[in-house]
């Protein structure tokens, strides 16, 4: 059976679990965002790196012919 | 195991288990919250006894994380590994948060307990340091701005610091102190009643399965960072 009555204690027991709920869900957003963050970078330089070496083989192959 | 020292194999072995982790910290912490209510209170600590868990896990995966922390820097100090270096990196944050929440979490426990918020015993002055450890690690790795130079620093303190952990695991035996001695899994101790193990194990197995989660997004994260540094001047180079 859930008890949430802490009585005289609440103001001990609450605070200490509320800070932590908090403290762990900063923690995985923060870590979460900039997961996304850095594969979206990542993604995109090597989409462009990608995209300068296709056109300069083509470059370099227009000027072989 | 020492495959995985390989960056590319480590992101495509971790790449799966990640989001595992994350779900299963989740439900470990749902199922764990829900178990610290329903446990009867304590005939002598009342309801503070649930404290106890989120205060333990917190103290045990702040000991952890810095364990991980200091061995990676020792992989990263003599072995120049890069990967080390990113997983010392990514153990400092969410080990400081963890010793920062043990602190706080454990004070707001000693005060209808003890009748003090805090108390420079050797306990609580050890994790007290531990904190300022994490803090150290970080503040160096930020204020040195050549990357390498910052990373080996801040890797020598980090490896100072592990002294500090048999510090903390043992100052309730080496010396009188106003915290509890270890009351579980410790042979002749009273320990813990059984009503309260399911609750605490499923706690503490869930701040570790967080904090693995936490710690192997945070490597990937650094690896990914430091691809991104190194195309972006290779591109700066080709330009």
């Amino acid at each position: 059976m859930l008890d949430l009555d802490m009585g005289r204690y609440a103001l001990f027991v609450w605070p200490a679990w509320g800070a932590s709920a908090l403290v762990l869900i900063a923690l995985a957003a923060r870590a979460l965002i900039a997961s996304r963050r850095w594969k979206r970078e990542l993604k995109h330089l090597t989409d462009a790196d990608e995209a300068a070496r296709s056109q300069a083989a083509q470059r370099a192959a227009g000027q072989e012919q | 195991m020492f495959g995985l020292s390989n960056p590319q194999r480590f992101m495509a072995f971790t790449g799966p288990l990640t989001p595992i982790l994350w779900g299963l910290a989740v439900v470990l912490l749902a199922v764990g919250s829900w178990l610290s209510f329903t446990v009867p209170a304590d005939y002598q600590q009342g309801e503070t006894v649930r404290i106890m868990f989120v205060h333990v896990p917190a103290a045990v995966w702040g000991l952890g994380a810095y364990a991980a922390l200091g061995v990676s820097s020792f992989f990263a100090l003599v072995f120049r590994h890069a990967l080390a270096d990113a997983a010392a990196r990514a153990a400092a944050l969410p080990g400081a948060a963890f010793t920062a929440l043990a602190l706080f979490t454990g004070s707001l426990w000693g005060k209808p307990m003890w009748g003090t918020w805090w108390v420079w015993d050797a306990r609580l002055t050890s994790v007290l340091v531990l904190f300022l450890f994490y803090l150290g690690y970080m503040a160096l790795r930020a204020s040195i701005d050549d990357e390498q130079k910052g990373a080996r620093a801040a890797a020598v303190l980090g490896l100072v610091g592990l002294i500090n952990l048999p510090i903390v695991k043992f100052s309730v035996d080496w010396w009188n102190t106003l915290h509890q001695p270890a009351s579980f899994l410790t042979p002749g101790s009273s320990g813990l009643d059984p009503v309260y193990l399911p609750p605490f194990l499923t706690m503490l197995a869930a701040y570790g399965v967080l904090f693995l989660a936490l710690w192997l997004t945070a490597i990937r994260t650094e690896v990914r960072r430091r691809r991104v540094v190194t195309l972006r001047a290779r591109q700066a180079l080709e330009a």
